[in-house]
């Protein structure tokens, strides 16, 4: 289990400070203050251009979401309904498909945009002014590993630095007793802590998982948060000890700032037990506040309770959080049982995920914050089975933005008529990254960092920022 | 890199052909001018509104090399050819792209043109594409032509030189010399002798990866003699758990796991076999080039009488194929193409130190390894089997270990099923004819078992059941993880452009990269893959690579920094080396002791270099080598200002324990750690699920045997491993970093494993029962740092105890307490 990393400091990377002319100096310095910029990788840093947004929230849909039958109607679907698909399927599929499949749920116009949404998302539909649909996503894995990883961190064979990482280790975070980078109950299948992993970038990076998508969030912790054994009285006793050893030691030892940096952590550590259960206390919130996040009604409290919890990071200064929507299934991935299926991951998100942006609006927040919600993949027109299930398909399906500095109330590109491919405004997973740095006044060609003698990008050699969805 | 076809598309078609330029329009016939008008009016806007922007000198960076901005670069196309044949609709790639129904060949990438854009491109093509703009003058190719001659001049391709030594000044060796003469040529001093007692920690860590026992500690400040370091290197050499500390070295390099990661998280349940094969070439010293021989090609070394070699060598192939694999990649040859990429990424990085993986797309960029050389090497892996099949979830090869006993075992087994079946056969037939005679009738019904009595059918079902029982335990025969030659060898394997397999190029030969060959390439036998020859040509003395790289490796291990700083890295864009004489002359005493890493151990720990203190040196006294005391004593100003980073090494370096040293030292203090050495210890089936969706962690590290016998779970490390810079293990790596981050403190303070590790040293502090209490925090501070606490520590410690002897005058939680500071304490985990 990784745990995020507040105060970092490689001994070679100190010791280069050092040559740099900071030296002892600096060094000391971190006794009084280690958030100074000098010493901390977490430390706010400047953009490269204007930010739109200033952190992140990605509700993470696990097992791929139907697009048809959430965000992107298709009328000659409904017409061919039990038809072949009339084009080539793709190369590569994840398994054999049938004849296509209408959408079992009907599309509404909402609010003053007058753009669909399916009946499936009632709720999210009182948002839709507020959202900037994306329709033409692509990616290239069909199958639910490759797939998560190309999603979080742009390659699917590869071990790579994870989105939430590159924005961490591009901006810092604003908070030094809260982790920059909090996945909130993540799933430890198909690609595990590769999806939140910091890969070559320094560990201070990489994402602080809580809890697994195996427990509910009320008992998602951050690992060795909490000490079971000694009251708060006694550890500050036996940390006082601590210290006094390790400043002896360092005496001896002669300047090391890595040796400091490690007595230091020690009060990051004591604070940090303190920050983090305060962050996700959800008790003092008001009941209209829980209600809002439908924590009154069991079907939607766990996800309500993620939900909420991100908003808390969130004004906290927690630069990216990941909320992810996975059970002891692969819950989005009906390759049977689509209409029981998607009925109940639908019932379970959709009041959050409504009242995560209503709350977000009410507090200022959504301005500076980017949501943004989506699967690893979409699904086929053609049905799977006995007619009520969808295979998975990364040719073409949606995501969804909100806040941060995106068009409100579009839709941006489209698939072909019947949903199968991306054909308009193609947006491949390589471009949402882009973006989403962009969005965040990151260029995504500069967001480099060098590994095994080559300079690494999220987007690799890929990547064109969709402009045409700015605000 | 990989090639990624939804994005590259088109462009991904055409390799770069050079810089072109604009010149001057030239004049046209004027039989063109028609063409020439509908080019102007209906073709010109088309490429500059949507093509241009990727395709032209204006673009930020040619897509693909294609440009569309000159009727020059357009004819020329890239290597697949032209991008268009005049009058040809059909036979032209760029019409292909545009009528969008390839899935692997659409442009402009975001969306399709209209459909008449699409008939007017049709139309110009089949009018022979007129176009008035400039003839471009092609530049100097702006591709980066491979020169092997130039390349050699490299200094890692360069033979091994055959420096002279210096004049070696008592106390010191050969290897002192050399750095003698650089820190002389720096303006910099070494640093005098370190203490005995901080030698002995260094040394005990470094050769074993566990504290001296205050009993090890006693007997070598005892020992006077001239000869007690190097017993104490020898004595440490000598024992078992030397294996696996420097196994585990290896281990990082050839990237273990004991599963899967990636996509799919299945369990390597057979790969402890590999890693328990490592430590024992360790303890054994086997020679490194036979080692490597094995790993690469152990399955094709002349048959071995003795079944056990053989089995050693089957095992050894586990180097080959314990990668992460992407088990349920729909495209299966992308899947086999992506596995033989890791193979020859991980053979590049691990044994030569270059970056094979960066050939696999395009010429390298940095060092001189052409496309053709990687798909060369491609080709022998190709010839080799590594899977089974490929069908979700891939299944890879296991060659059988099985022996005598096991096939008799196995034997036993089937015959054992073989007579129940029988058993049930007879049964029935009996139970048949007493229903015959039951019916009086001379056919059976139906379904007559439905028709038995019920006691029959009672019985029958119990020997059903056993049936089962027996068949659900069938002993599996060993296996181990090993790739096996393919059914046919790959004489010509086409150089696959841009990395995909969509799209072919020419057709080349098994090979290894000429660069490297000083001699002739190797001749690769007809009917075998030619992994053997691949590996004798690496395990040679004459590769200029090989015992460079590994020689660095292990001065990297005892020093904290290789003589080549990028251990992973020997090409252009990796450090040069700060003693490249040293390097050459350590890599030829290698070679000339036949390989051997304990010689190399003994050469490096005999020399001052590595005796010397870390402290600045004004800061301790000198103890050792009575005759250089005087001249350490009048350098003893040194200061590390001069090379923060002791490029030059003028001391030995401070280091932080790694995360298995810091583990297994917790449990020695605490008395409960078990030395039982191998077997397998991942509480998981072969190729069972180590995580699916449910995400449930059946994995648990509670074990008390040392920490090379942990799981190691890609994508999902135990945490402490996580947060002390174990290396990920999805790729080779030679030199593990050094952080600190805050939930390392977390885990000090916090975790089980300190906790019981503290109480446990408290417990054995006190059952102490004659000791004082003076005399129980001394044995604390000798146990957890190899010393006695000064007066103001044991003032300290006692005032602590006091401080915290609960209101009964219970103290064992005081002494916890106390206990888990020195173990979460910097001395504790750090090395002078």
């Amino acid at each position: 289990m990784n745990l995020a990393s507040f105060q970092y400091l490689s001994r070679r990377d100190a010791l280069q400070r050092a040559a740099g002319g900071f030296g002892w100096l600096a060094a000391s310095a971190l006794l009084a203050d280690e958030t100074r910029a000098a010493a901390n990788p977490l430390a706010p840093k400047k953009p490269h251009f204007p930010a739109r947004a200033k952190r992140v929230i990605f509700l993470f849909m696990k097992g791929g979401p139907s697009h048809l039958d959430t965000f992107d109607p298709k009328p000659l679907l409904d017409r061919d309904d039990g038809k072949p698909f009339p084009a080539a399927k793709p190369r590569v599929q994840f398994a054999a498909t049938g004849e296509l499949l209408k959408s079992p749920w009907k599309f509404q116009n909402h609010g003053k945009s007058g753009l669909p949404v399916s009946e499936l998302f009632p709720n999210v539909a009182q948002c839709v002014d507020d959202l900037c649909i994306v329709r033409s996503l692509h990616g290239t894995n069909a199958a639910h590993g490759g797939a998560l990883l190309k999603l979080h961190t742009g390659s699917d064979n590869f071990v790579r630095p994870s989105m939430g990482a590159w924005v961490n280790y591009g901006l810092g975070s604003e908070n030094q007793n809260l982790p920059g980078f909090i996945t909130i109950c993540p799933t430890l299948a198909h690609g595990g802590v590769n999806n939140w992993g910091a890969a070559f970038l320094p560990a201070a990076y990489q994402g602080t998982p809580l809890g697994n998508a195996a427990i509910p969030v009320t008992a998602a912790t951050v690992r060795h948060i909490k000490n079971t054994r000694l009251t708060p009285t006694q550890q500050r006793a036996q940390l006082d000890l601590l210290a006094q050893m390790n400043r002896d030691h360092l005496a001896k030892a002669g300047p090391n700032p890595a040796l400091e940096g490690r007595l230091n952590s020690f009060e990051l550590a004591f604070r940090m037990q303190i920050a983090m259960p305060e962050a996700q206390d959800l008790s003092k919130e008001t009941e209209a506040t829980k209600k809002l996040y439908g924590l009154d009604d069991k079907v939607t409290e766990n996800f309500g309770r993620q939900c909420l919890m991100a908003r808390r990071f969130a004004e906290r200064g927690v630069r990216f959080i990941q909320v992810t929507h996975s059970d002891g299934d692969v819950q989005w991935d009906q390759h049977g049982n689509l209409r029981k299926g998607h009925t109940k991951n639908a019932a379970e998100v959709d009041k959050p995920i409504a009242g995560l942006l209503k709350d977000l609006k009410a507090r200022g927040l959504l301005k500076d914050t980017l949501v943004l919600w989506g699967g690893e993949f979409g699904r086929t027109p053609a049905a799977q089975g006995a007619r009520d299930g969808r295979d998975h398909n990364p040719e073409g399906f949606t995501m969804w933005m909100a806040g941060g500095g995106v068009k409100p109330g579009i839709a941006y590109g489209a698939t072909d008529d019947y949903g199968w491919f991306a054909a308009e405004n193609k947006v491949h997973i390589h471009d949402l990254h882009a973006t989403v740095l962009a969005l965040l006044g990151l260029d995504h060609e500069r967001l480099t960092y060098r590994y095994a003698g080559r300079d690494f990008r999220l987007t690799d050699v890929h990547g064109h920022v969709v402009k045409e969805i700015f605000a | 890199m990989i090639y990624d076809r939804t994005n590259t598309g088109f462009m991904g078609r055409f390799l770069i052909n050079g810089l072109m330029f604009f010149l001057a329009a030239v004049p046209l016939h004027a039989a063109d001018t028609a063409g020439v008008e509908f080019f102007e009016k209906r073709i010109r806007p088309i490429l500059v509104e949507r093509c241009y922007e990727c395709h032209s000198a204006q673009a930020n960076k040619v897509k693909g090399g294609l440009r569309l901005d000159t009727r020059e670069a357009l004819l020329k196309g890239g290597d697949t050819g032209p991008a268009l044949v005049p009058g040809d609709p059909d036979k032209s790639p760029l019409i292909k792209a545009v009528r969008y129904k390839n899935q692997d060949l659409q442009m402009p990438p975001k969306s399709p043109l209209t459909p008449g854009q699409v008939r007017d491109l049709e139309q110009w093509v089949k009018m022979g594409a007129p176009d008035p703009r400039a003839v471009a003058a092609v530049s100097p190719s702006g591709r980066r032509e491979i020169n092997i001659e130039e390349g050699r001049k490299f200094w890692a391709f360069q033979p091994l030189a055959n420096p002279v030594v210096a004049k070696i000044q008592s106390g010191r060796n050969a290897i002192d010399a050399f750095i003698l003469a650089k820190l002389a040529e720096k303006g910099l001093r070494p640093a005098p002798p370190a203490d005995k007692r901080a030698l002995l920690r260094r040394a005990t860590f470094d050769l074993i990866g566990l504290p001296p026992t205050p009993a090890e500690m006693q007997a070598f400040l005892a020992d006077q003699s001239p000869d007690a370091f190097a017993r104490v290197v020898e004595r440490l050499l000598a024992s078992p758990q030397y294996g696996e500390r420097w196994g585990r070295h290896w281990l990082d390099v050839a990237r273990y796991a004991d599963s899967n990661g990636l996509d799919e998280n299945v369990a390597f349940g057979n790969a402890w076999r590999y890693r328990d094969y490592v430590v024992n070439a360790f303890n054994h010293d086997k020679p490194y080039d036979q080692f490597l021989v094995e790993q690469i090609a152990g399955d094709l070394l002349p048959t071995a009488e003795n079944v056990a070699v053989k089995h050693e060598r089957l095992t050894a192939l586990g180097f080959l194929s314990l990668g992460p694999k992407l088990l349920a990649e729909p495209d299966k040859v992308k899947l086999e193409m992506d596995l033989i990429d890791e193979q020859i990424d991980t053979l590049g990085r691990a044994v030569m130190g270059m970056t094979l993986g960066c050939a696999r797309c395009h010429d390298h960029k940095f060092d001189p390894v052409a496309t053709e050389d990687y798909y060369s090497l491609a080709a022998i892996f190709k010839s080799t089997r590594t899977m089974d099949d490929l069908k979700t979830i891939a299944k890879w090869h296991e060659p059988l270990m099985a022996l005598p006993e096991d096939f008799k075992a196995n034997a036993d087994h089937e015959k054992r099923v073989a007579a129940q079946k029988e058993t049930i056969t007879k049964f029935i037939a009996e139970a048949n004819r007493a229903l015959l005679i039951a019916l009086k009738t001379s056919t059976l019904p139906p379904k007559p078992e439905s028709r038995y009595p019920t006691n029959t059918t009672a019985e029958l079902e119990k020997f059903r059941s056993e049936l089962a029982r027996l068949q659900k335990e069938a002993p599996e025969l060993p296996s181990t993880m090993g790739v096996t030659e393919a059914t046919n060898v790959v004489r010509a394997f086409p150089v696959h452009i841009r990395g995909s397999h969509l799209t072919l190029g020419k057709a080349v030969s098994r090979g290894v990269p000429p660069v490297m060959t000083i001699s002739a390439q190797p001749k690769f036998a007809e009917q075998q893959s030619g992994r053997l020859e691949l590996a004798r040509w690496l395990a040679s003395a004459e590769h200029p690579l090989t015992a460079r790289v590994m020689v660095n490796r292990i001065w990297r291990w005892h020093f904290g920094r290789g003589l080549v700083a990028s251990t992973d890295n020997f090409g252009a864009l990796g450090e040069r080396p700060s003693h490249p004489e040293l390097l050459d002359w350590l890599a030829r005493q290698f070679i000339a002791s036949g390989w051997s890493v304990k010689a190399l151990h003994r050469l490096i720990m005999s020399s001052a270099t590595y005796q010397m203190a870390s402290e600045a040196a004004d800061a301790s006294p000198l103890v050792l080598f009575g005759k250089d005391r005087e001249r350490a004593a009048s350098r003893s100003s040194v200061s590390t200002g001069e090379d923060s980073e002791n490029r030059f090494y003028a001391r030995f370096h401070q280091r932080r324990l790694e995360a298995e040293e810091i583990r297994d030292a917790l449990l020695s203090v605490a008395g409960t750690l078990d030395l039982t050495m191998g077997g397998k210890t991942l509480p998981l089936k072969n190729r069972e699920f180590v995580f699916d969706h449910t995400s449930k962690d059946a994995t648990t590290y509670a074990s008390l045997r040392r920490a090379i016998y942990l799981p190691v779970i890609r994508n999902h490390l135990y945490d402490l491993f996580e947060q002390f810079d174990y290396p990920d293990p999805a790729v080779p790596s030679g030199s593990r970093n050094t952080t600190t981050v805050a939930p390392q403190a977390l885990l000090m303070m916090n975790s089980e494993l300190v906790r019981e590790a503290a109480e446990k040293f408290a417990a054995h502090l006190l059952a102490q029962t004659k000791l004082s209490d003076a005399k129980r925090v001394e044995l604390a501070y000798v146990k957890a740092y190899g010393r006695p606490p000064t007066v103001r520590e044991l003032d300290r410690a006692q005032r602590f105890l006091g401080q915290n002897t609960d209101k009964n005058g219970g103290a064992t939680g005081a002494w916890e307490m106390f206990c888990q500071a020195l173990l979460a304490a910097n001395e504790f985990i750090h090395l002078n």
